[in-house]
């Protein structure tokens, strides 16, 4: 091809954007690490921040190459996922009642993770495929829907229902920039609201099921799951404006907030700075959802458009799930907060669905 | 745009750039939308409820513990202190640490004695992790402290926690006077929300240390301290950071009080009341109402009271028929002849008698029908009102008692203070009683009889005083006729010495009678001591002229003679009295005596109040060697310019008297004023 050409060119135009989005959350995100309780014990701030780095030098690396292996392989990758995916339900190490986690030696490898990407490419490659059709039917529609349900199942498996549905949100936004006919959307509507009592008597696990009624009467379970969302709204509220300063959020540093550096790492960063360090943070990811879709716009192709609407879809569910969830919008569904949670895996896929929005976006201009 | 299409899925035209952007836009707004719930949320809960979230929060990490303050010290005229506080040490249990350390509870109990309950309370604690901190044991010894100490890593969750008690030098010494303090209970902090008490606090029972509670008290301070999840402290750091300045809020010591009594002048009553096992002295200065000693017998060990009493020790203390938590000398009894200096003075008032009337005595008096008897069967031939009073003839008190009635006697009674509080600022004092018609009426058997009359006139019948009121009605006598409140405490202060209030001299009312008869009262009064009839006249001191009156109270009325010593049931047995003023011309002191049950009154009473205040005079205003000089007639001046300028010999008198020879007179406090903890089993 022109990569000769092409390659004074594709430093010029590094997206800018999205590495200044990219690196100020995982400032933020560094900061908050490193100011959360016991990290000087844990040392997690420093293991972060490798990965980080690592995460991010792999992204560039990523980045500079042409998207279009991961369009020859989607499929493969796809079905390598499931693989890993069943594996684990056999194989996986069980940690807090859930089995999600394959002990490489050196890493602890989540597939589920990795079925966030893998349907990302999986059905950019069906749609991109399919080509530009009007009003796609059930015929065209049901390998798709096959394509998400089956990893989704197998990770409420697990269980993890927080992965399972942000699986289920990356698909239906990727849906959504197709032309589907009104006749499936409907359809659609009515299969889930029939679902509904489906999943939740025979599908969904009693302690997620208490979670959505600790959830609905918080006042009633303040001892279990109801606990750890009160504590962690007592510190997101008790951050009011400006929140308490570095070092200072007392609900953090004297341990009533769990997974502080997890999933409820949202808590911690609102105690410490409030509503407005809160608002820059979801304004961030608000910013970067939305340049993904503008990445989107510009994509070269159908499958570099929908990967990237894939990608922000990702993401931006992530933050919309894991911050309702710590508000007590949401019921506690367990899913970390992209670039600011700690955790490998997490990094890990994060960086390279950013790797995949930078070599989308490295190319925009080729056309 | 470029229409060239190199691979499918290219874009494919400008109405597919169209369409593609515009769902795009729309997936943009869909985001949009829950990311605005989101802000929302955020909103409400760090703006909107903020504050609330904030109180949650605080309450948290917040722990706050009362800082008891200083309870205010006690001091007695000369600065001698007579309660104080000592450091003692509480073994606490925290239950969340103890949920987490399931064994301490059982292993604790192997270290120390603890009690059945409380080690099920500890156990059901760390079963539940929940509740406040437990007192495990209140004020233990050093050996206990110690343990704990030692055990501290084997035994989380226990710890110790330094508070006060109150500590008293002197023991027993004016032990009603001063009153002893106890923990409260929960039930009653509970009562007394509103005040701030909470469970365990200290709280004065009985005397002083109840009547000034508020004063003595102080108001508690407060520590926040920061803990973790867990309950555990926070360091200091961590705690300055998040507290700052509302980590403490400083207590306000108690404001002290400094009395008017004198602990050595206490102890001499002590000494002068050696052989009797019950009964209450007054000592004061008749020239403004100052107590100078309040004494009640038997007395409690107030550090005893004030710790842990053994429920025998309480038992038989309740049990004792000499009852030694009554305050003798706030409680009334019948005055007996005591009391006659009313009926004296009512006949003089009145123009029934005057000092010259002589009525013969035949030792005794018809009323009625009924007999009424002199103590001297054989009578006391003429008597006028002097000889009457120094020999206490009872005949011509019943004469004048049947002319003046009983509600004249009574007005006068009430003149003289009797019937009515004294003010003192004492928990629990006795008005005595005053009877009338009226009250007869209503508490006798068969209404009221004129020969009640003539009981109440030689203080028998229904008539009650204290020994307190007797005191003051002597010294308003002495005084010329002033009534004074009785002064116990002399000052309020702060901590650091500075006076907040101090107690007037404070006339209740001057008697409204003529000086003369006032003056021939007191002529009475003096000859009880100083002529051959009067009763007194062997306890009379050999340098100084004092006044008093001998009563002897019959508790039942008996047909045979007064029976004395052995003979009689002890609670049979009469009341001793014997009321004194000295000098009986310049007065400085009044001392009244109650032996309760001990006979005669010339014989049990007389000597003690003598006694006192001979000891008062050579001792406590340091008048010894004048007094020595005196009687052996080698200078008979200087003790007379002693006793008439008071206030240069107080400066000059030793500050400290010592009882007798090679004998301490008190216990001297430990060094340090109690400081080191003693340790008690």
């Amino acid at each position: 091809m022109k990569s000769t050409r092409l390659a004074g060119n594709r430093t010029r135009n590094v997206d800018l954007v999205l590495l200044f989005l990219l690196m100020t959350i995982a400032l933020v995100g560094y900061v908050d690490l490193h100011s959360s309780a016991n990290v000087a014990v844990t040392g997690h701030d420093k293991a972060h921040l490798i990965r980080l780095t690592v995460g991010l030098v792999a992204a560039t690396a990523i980045g500079f190459r042409d998207y279009r292996f991961l369009e020859r392989w989607a499929y493969i990758i796809y079905a390598g996922v499931m693989l890993l995916l069943l594996a684990v339900l056999f194989v996986g190490d069980i940690r807090n009642g859930s089995q999600r986690w394959i002990d490489l030696g050196f890493f602890d490898l989540q597939p589920s993770e990795l079925a966030k990407l893998a349907v990302i490419i999986a059905l950019a490659r069906y749609f991109h495929d399919l080509g530009e059709r009007d009003r796609l039917g059930f015929a065209d529609l049901w390998p798709p829907a096959l394509m998400v349900a089956f990893p989704c199942v197998l990770i409420l498996e697990e269980p993890d229902l927080g992965t399972g549905l942000v699986v289920l949100f990356i698909a239906l936004t990727m849906m959504a920039v197709q032309r589907i006919s009104w006749l499936v959307i409907g359809a659609s509507g009515l299969a889930a609201a029939a679902a509904a009592p489906i999943m939740w008597f025979f599908v969904m696990h009693d302690y997620q099921k208490a979670r959505v009624f600790a959830f609905m009467s918080p006042e009633r379970h303040l001892q279990g799951d109801a606990w750890q969302v009160s504590q962690s709204m007592i510190a997101i509220g008790s951050g009011g404006l400006t929140g308490k300063g570095f070092l200072k959020g007392s609900q953090v540093q004297g341990g009533f907030v769990t997974y502080h550096e997890t999933d409820f790492i949202f808590a911690h960063h609102a105690e410490q700075w409030g509503f407005m360090g809160s608002l820059l943070l979801l304004g961030l990811y608000l910013a970067l959802a939305w340049w993904s879709l503008n990445i989107a716009r510009t994509a070269r192709d159908r499958f570099a458009m929908l990967c990237s609407v894939g990608v922000g879809a990702f993401v931006f569910w992530h933050v919309i799930i894991n911050i309702g969830m710590v508000t007590g919008t949401l019921p506690v569904v367990g899913l970390w907060l992209p670039l600011v949670s700690y955790g490998g895996t997490a990094t890990v896929t994060v960086m390279a669905a950013m790797g995949l929005l930078t070599s989308i976006s490295l190319r925009r201009h080729v056309f | 745009m470029s229409s060239e299409v190199s691979f499918g899925g290219a874009l494919s035209g400008a109405s597919e750039v169209a369409h593609r952007t515009r769902r795009l836009l729309l997936v943009g707004f869909v985001f949009l939308v829950p990311w605005i719930v989101i802000v929302a949320r955020l909103w409400f809960l760090q703006l909107e409820r903020g504050p609330h979230y904030e109180s949650l929060a605080s309450g948290n990490f917040v722990r706050e513990s009362d800082i008891t303050p200083d309870r205010g010290r006690i001091f007695d005229a000369k600065g001698r202190v007579l309660a104080e506080n000592r450091p003692s040490y509480d073994i606490m249990a925290s239950p969340n640490i103890l949920f987490r350390n399931k064994e301490v509870p059982q292993l604790l109990a192997t270290k120390l004695p603890i009690d059945r309950d409380k080690l099920e309370r500890l156990i059901a604690a760390s079963e539940t992790g929940a509740g406040a901190e437990i007192v495990v044991r209140r004020d233990v010894p050093r050996d206990q402290v110690a343990v704990v100490e030692t055990w501290k890593n084997e035994l989380p969750g226990i710890y110790l926690r330094i508070s006060q008690r109150r500590y008293y030098p002197f023991d027993s010494l004016a032990a009603h006077t001063i009153g002893y303090v106890s923990g409260i209970s929960e039930e009653e902090a509970r009562s007394w929300e509103s005040t701030g008490y909470t469970g365990g606090d200290q709280v004065g029972r009985t005397g002083l240390e109840r009547w000034f509670e508020s004063i003595l008290r102080g108001a508690p301070g407060l520590e926040r301290n920061v803990v973790d999840v867990r309950g555990v402290e926070q360091s200091a750091a961590v705690a300055n950071e998040l507290l700052g300045s509302l980590r403490r809020v400083e207590p306000v010591p108690g404001q002290e009080l400094v009395l008017t009594l004198d602990a050595d002048l206490t102890q001499i009553a002590d000494d002068a009341m050696a052989r009797t096992p019950s009964g209450g002295l007054v000592a004061l200065d008749p020239r403004d109402g100052s107590i100078l000693a309040l004494y009640s017998k038997p007395g409690f060990n107030l550090n005893a009271w004030s710790g842990r009493l053994s429920n025998e020790e309480k038992r038989r203390i309740d049990n004792d028929p000499f009852k030694p938590m009554l305050n003798k000398v706030t409680s009334s009894y019948f005055p007996g002849s005591t009391y006659k200096v009313v009926t004296a003075m009512a006949g003089l008032e009145e123009g029934l008698v005057n000092p010259k009337t002589e009525v013969d005595c035949s030792g005794v008096f018809h009323y009625g029908n009924r007999d009424f008897r002199c103590w001297n069967r054989t009578g006391h031939g003429e008597v006028n009102l002097s000889s009457a009073l120094a020999a206490s003839c009872d005949i011509y008190f019943y004469g004048l008692g049947v002319e003046l009635g009983i509600d004249r006697l009574a007005r006068y009674a009430t003149e003289f203070g009797f019937g009515e509080m004294t003010g003192v600022t004492l928990p629990g004092e006795s008005a005595g009683l005053v009877p009338t018609k009226a009250w007869h009426e209503t508490h006798s058997d068969g209404g009221f009889q004129f020969g009640f009359a003539v009981n109440t006139s030689v203080g028998q019948g229904d008539v009650r005083t204290t020994p307190l009121q007797l005191a003051l009605t002597y010294a308003a006598l002495a005084n010329g006729g002033s009534l004074y409140y009785p002064r116990l405490v002399d000052r309020i202060q702060l901590q650091d010495g500075t006076a907040v209030y101090e107690y007037p001299r404070k006339a209740r009312r001057q008697l409204p009678f003529k000086p003369e008869n006032i003056r021939q009262v007191m002529r009475g009064l003096r000859a009880v001591l100083d002529t051959e009839e009067g009763t007194a006249r062997e306890y009379r001191l050999s340098y100084l002229d004092a006044a008093g009156k001998t009563g002897t109270a019959q508790v039942r009325a008996l047909d045979t003679a007064r029976l004395d010593g052995a003979e009689a049931l002890f609670a049979d047995r009469d009341h001793a009295w014997f009321v004194a003023v000295a000098p009986a011309d310049d007065p400085r002191i009044v001392v009244s005596v109650f032996v309760e049950h001990g006979g005669h009154g010339a014989s049990a009473a007389a000597p003690v109040a003598m006694k006192v205040i001979d000891r008062y005079f050579r001792e406590v205003l340091g008048m010894d060697e004048a007094v020595t000089a005196y009687v052996d007639g080698s200078d008979r001046t200087r003790l007379h310019e002693l006793l008439h300028e008071p206030e240069a010999v107080a400066a000059g008198a030793p500050p400290k008297v010592s009882g007798e020879p090679g004998v301490p007179m008190f216990r001297s406090p430990k060094e340090g004023s109690g400081s080191v903890p003693e340790v008690r089993p």
